[in-house]
């Protein structure tokens, strides 16, 4: 068997992930850059910040070489308003608390500005948008101070790496604590009550929303959503067959557009 | 300097800058995600991987050197105390980044093992000029064996979605079984029961990847639409940027090609 891990990241690789963000570190002794595989590493020299991949961070901070300075979410007060927003503001009944915007998104407060994605281009030509763990969600400043604080798509691994090798840094350890396990009692519940629209996402072209999940929530509700999904999807499948059979039929009478079709058959169904 | 300073100094259009490490080290991290992601094998990023390749033989030789000059007894220490933790941070970097080549690669191989007639019979259904098909001297050969039914790759240049390596090894590795099929049991059979891609009755018996399965994306583009089908021009729901969805892998993977969605 040449690899029995089950379809989609595992737990522990979504871990692993997760020391690939970008943290903010006060070096307590010098070190020159490092050309690493993962990109090259600013020089430390203290007492000037530096940003490091989590991995690294954590390494000088369990050999006491370095402080981390914790993110801009990992504070009592960020969180205890973000726990408000998931369990009392009305918008969110049935949703997550939205995520950071990635870059040339338009964050939540504006609504009409459009969504403008910049890409870069790969080396071969392609393009590329960045996306977490390659995002600084994690830094000690995020990218815009009036954004409304919000939850990085890793912040439960952030949180408890930061919380059991670097509790000494941060302010109120115990209360962070606390609200992180509140957290994630409210979206677990949030996550295990949306299981009654997963069929949205069994038929072909639909979909079920999940903006604002976790990486690690995701992880580990993924066997149960992608089997409750692909259950379904086996037990619609001849009806769904009959329906993509009666679209060609219509459209090879001519006439519909695909559109008009779609909502045409909505009606007929009952 | 932060990640969009690094990222700013590769952004030069293609392949106009060296320091494009951070870059590609991000491309590999995503392409291994996708790639566990869905159950079947994706497009083999040639170019990426000969470039990590490079780096990582690069990367062990500069540790070598630097574990060489550390052992040696006649320097002093002295002169670099950070010496042995500079070897530790480039060697725990080296492992992160061969474990992540380690458990790609795996994960397609176990793809392509689970698969490996899907992937024999697609690649050679590409073959222009097929030299003496099986399937025309098969039917009235007495000796039918399942070996037979393997199809002959070594011909073909476009290998896609597999790498060379994985299709040289996909083709010895089902030329083996087959043979051991017809030694441990096909051989009792009647000869026409004996081929491995048989489709009596209308119903084949090569079984491929589930391309319906539902898989986790991140919308990066502006605006995408889930299609309905593969190579349908019919769309269901539209993501938005930034917003996480539980689609049909077949709505988004021209989406995913494109780079405007994320696998998660």
């Amino acid at each position: 068997m040449a690899f029995p891990l089950p379809r989609g990241v595992t737990v522990s690789e979504i871990a692993f992930l997760a020391e690939m963000e970008t943290v903010t570190v006060v070096p307590r002794q010098r070190l020159e850059g490092l050309e690493l595989l993962g990109g090259p590493v600013e020089p430390l020299a203290p007492p000037r910040r530096a940003s490091l991949p989590l991995w690294l961070a954590l390494l000088l901070k369990r050999q006491r070489r370095a402080n981390i300075i914790p993110p801009a979410w990992l504070h009592p007060e960020p969180l205890s308003l973000i726990l408000d927003v998931e369990s009392q503001h009305q918008d969110y009944q049935n949703a997550f608390s939205p995520p950071p915007p990635l870059p040339g998104q338009p964050s939540v407060l504006d609504r009409n500005a459009t969504a403008s994605a910049k890409p870069q281009y790969t080396p071969d030509g392609d393009r590329y948008y960045p996306a977490p763990p390659f995002l600084p969600h994690n830094t000690a400043q995020t990218t815009s101070s009036r954004d409304t604080p919000s939850l990085p798509f890793h912040w439960v691994e952030v949180g408890n790496l930061l919380l059991e090798s670097a509790s000494d840094d941060l302010v109120e350890p115990d209360q962070i604590r606390r609200l992180l396990k509140d957290l994630r009692e409210v979206r677990m519940s949030k996550m295990r009550s949306g299981v009654d629209v997963l069929d949205e996402a069994a038929t072909g072209g639909g979909g079920v929303a999940l903006t604002g999940v976790g990486s690690m929530e995701l992880g580990e509700e993924r066997g149960f959503i992608t089997g409750v999904v692909d259950g379904l999807r086996k037990i619609g499948a001849s009806k769904e067959q009959a329906r993509r059979e009666q679209m060609a039929e219509q459209r090879a009478a001519g006439g519909y557009n695909g559109t008009q079709e779609e909502e045409e058959e909505d009606y007929m169904e009952f | 300097m932060d990640i969009d300073d690094i990222l700013a100094s590769v952004d030069h259009g293609p392949g106009a800058s060296p320091e494009s490490t951070a870059l590609d080290h991000q491309l590999l991290t995503r392409f291994w995600v996708a790639e566990r992601a869905v159950s079947e094998v994706l497009p083999w990023p040639a170019p990426l991987m000969e470039r990590m390749m490079d780096r990582v033989r690069n990367q062990i030789e500069t540790i070598e050197d630097l574990a060489a000059s550390s052992g040696d007894a006649t320097v002093p220490h002295t002169h670099n105390p950070n010496l042995n933790l500079r070897l530790s941070i480039l060697q725990t970097d080296l492992a992160r980044t061969q474990y992540l080549i380690r458990s790609l690669l795996r994960a397609r191989l176990a793809k392509v093992t689970k698969y490996s007639m899907h992937y024999l019979v697609r690649l050679a259904s590409r073959d222009k000029n097929p030299s003496q098909t099986q399937s025309t001297l098969s039917s009235q050969n007495p000796n039918q064996q399942p070996e037979d039914s393997v199809p002959d790759i070594a011909s073909l240049t476009d290998l896609a979605p597999l790498s060379e390596p994985e299709a040289s090894f996909l083709h010895a590795h089902q030329t083996l079984l087959a043979g051991h099929y017809g030694g441990s049991f096909m051989g009792a059979f009647p000869r026409q029961l004996r081929r491995l891609d048989d489709n009596a009755g209308g119903t084949s018996m090569v079984q491929g990847p589930d391309l319906r399965e539902v898989v986790f994306v991140r919308c990066l583009g502006a605006e995408v639409p889930v299609l309905l089908e593969e190579d349908d021009d019919d769309v269901g729901v539209t993501m938005r940027m930034g917003d996480v969805w539980v689609v049909r892998w077949e709505g988004v993977k021209k989406a995913w090609a494109r780079g405007e969605v994320e696998l998660l």
